[in-house]
């Protein structure tokens, strides 16, 4: 795939539409997903990852191979749909990131991977998990939104993150930590096991000094 | 302060983004830890999840229209690019393209104010950067005169 994508990078610098357009369709939906996850609005998202195409084709003679075409398409994705809810980060509660005791009081622990079972993939409550995925995502607070999509979609590394977002590793570790614990408390709770209101609260981004 | 404020958010860590230390130190803390134990449990039951429904989510949208609309955006974009370009390498003409119907909308007040065509002699004159528009007053009525916008050479 990679060598792939180099021979089609050539052949649209060249001026190759149908290259160029294989390219696209190769990679619009992640770019798509990574857009949907950080923005939340789908009409948004289809704008932002279109958008990440046409400043790829913008720079194509600057693309040196150095990284492939998929994590510079997707990085220039996240970006824009960062910058897209930078209004959003600005104008919400700032929240703070380090860890603290208060945020390891027990708030069911291993109660999702009990009820998940042993084999992840077979389960029905799994595939229903996902399905109140985007619900569940909608809800955290932006920085703990785009920092799960940028983990888990788009496959940044701790110290990509941390780049990134101009953040410390430490940092990056603190806000992924929230950002699952928030994520894991709205699952319980849309799993109907043991209710938690502390978790609904920070789900919510509020509950925090 | 508990270890598991240090050593909670190490967990979900990838291989090789701890250092060995803290590798060690936190493998020596789960096999002591059940709270930590089943935060790691959970942590690997959801792991691919916001992956698995984002991903979920792309493929059941259309995205026939897509690339046409990504090329669409590329060539309006390519358009405008040029006519950036052209009206910086060529500011007199596009000026003076500026101010053309300008100046025969003003030429025609002059001439359609200024009483009978063979009382007067109404000329007036618009120039911009070296080029003149002018309208003339003749026996055979007013005359725009225009300067051509030349594109080259300039």
């Amino acid at each position: 795939m990679e060598a792939d994508d180099l021979a089609l990078v050539e052949r649209a610098r060249a001026g190759d539409r149908e290259a160029f357009r294989a390219l696209v369709v190769r990679y619009q939906r992640k770019v798509y997903a990574v857009a949907l996850g950080i923005v939340k609005d789908r009409d948004l998202a289809w704008d932002v990852a279109q958008e990440a195409f046409v400043r790829v084709h913008a720079h194509l003679h600057e693309f040196k191979g150095d990284a492939s075409f998929s994590t510079w398409v997707l990085r220039i994705g996240s970006h824009l749909a960062i910058d897209s809810v930078r209004k959003e980060r600005t104008a919400a509660k700032q929240e703070i990131d380090e860890v603290r005791d208060a945020d390891l009081a027990g708030s069911g622990e291993g109660i999702l991977a009990t009820e998940l079972g042993r084999d992840p993939q077979q389960n029905l409550l799994r595939r229903e998990l996902a399905g109140k995925m985007m619900e569940a995502l909608a809800q955290l607070p932006e920085k703990h939104r785009t920092i799960l999509v940028l983990r888990e979609v788009e496959g940044l590394s701790y110290e990509e993150l941390a780049e990134r977002l101009g953040i410390h590793k430490g940092t990056v570790m603190s806000r992924l930590f929230h950002a699952r614990k928030k994520m894991q408390g709205l699952l319980r709770e849309y799993a109907g096991l043991e209710p938690d209101a502390d978790a609904r609260e920070e789900g919510k981004g509020g509950g925090e000094p | 302060m508990t270890e598991c404020v240090r050593y909670a958010p190490m967990i979900g860590a990838r291989p090789g983004e701890l250092s060995d230390e803290e590798t060690r130190a936190m493998s020596e803390h789960l096999a002591a830890c059940e709270a930590c134990q089943a935060r790691l449990a959970d942590e690997e039951a959801t792991s691919g999840l916001v992956s698995d429904a984002l991903m979920a989510e792309a493929n059941r949208r259309d995205f026939s229209t897509f690339a046409d609309g990504v090329l669409d955006r590329v060539e309006h974009r390519g358009v405008l690019s040029r006519l950036g370009r052209w009206a910086r390498r060529h500011r007199a003409a596009a000026i003076a393209s500026a101010l053309a119907p300008a100046a025969v909308a003003l030429a025609l007040v002059v001439y359609f104010g200024a009483g009978s065509p063979s009382e007067q002699q109404a000329v007036v004159e618009v120039t911009a950067e070296g080029r003149g528009t002018m309208v003339l007053q003749t026996s055979d009525g007013p005359v725009v005169l225009i300067g051509n916008a030349d594109s080259e050479g300039t």
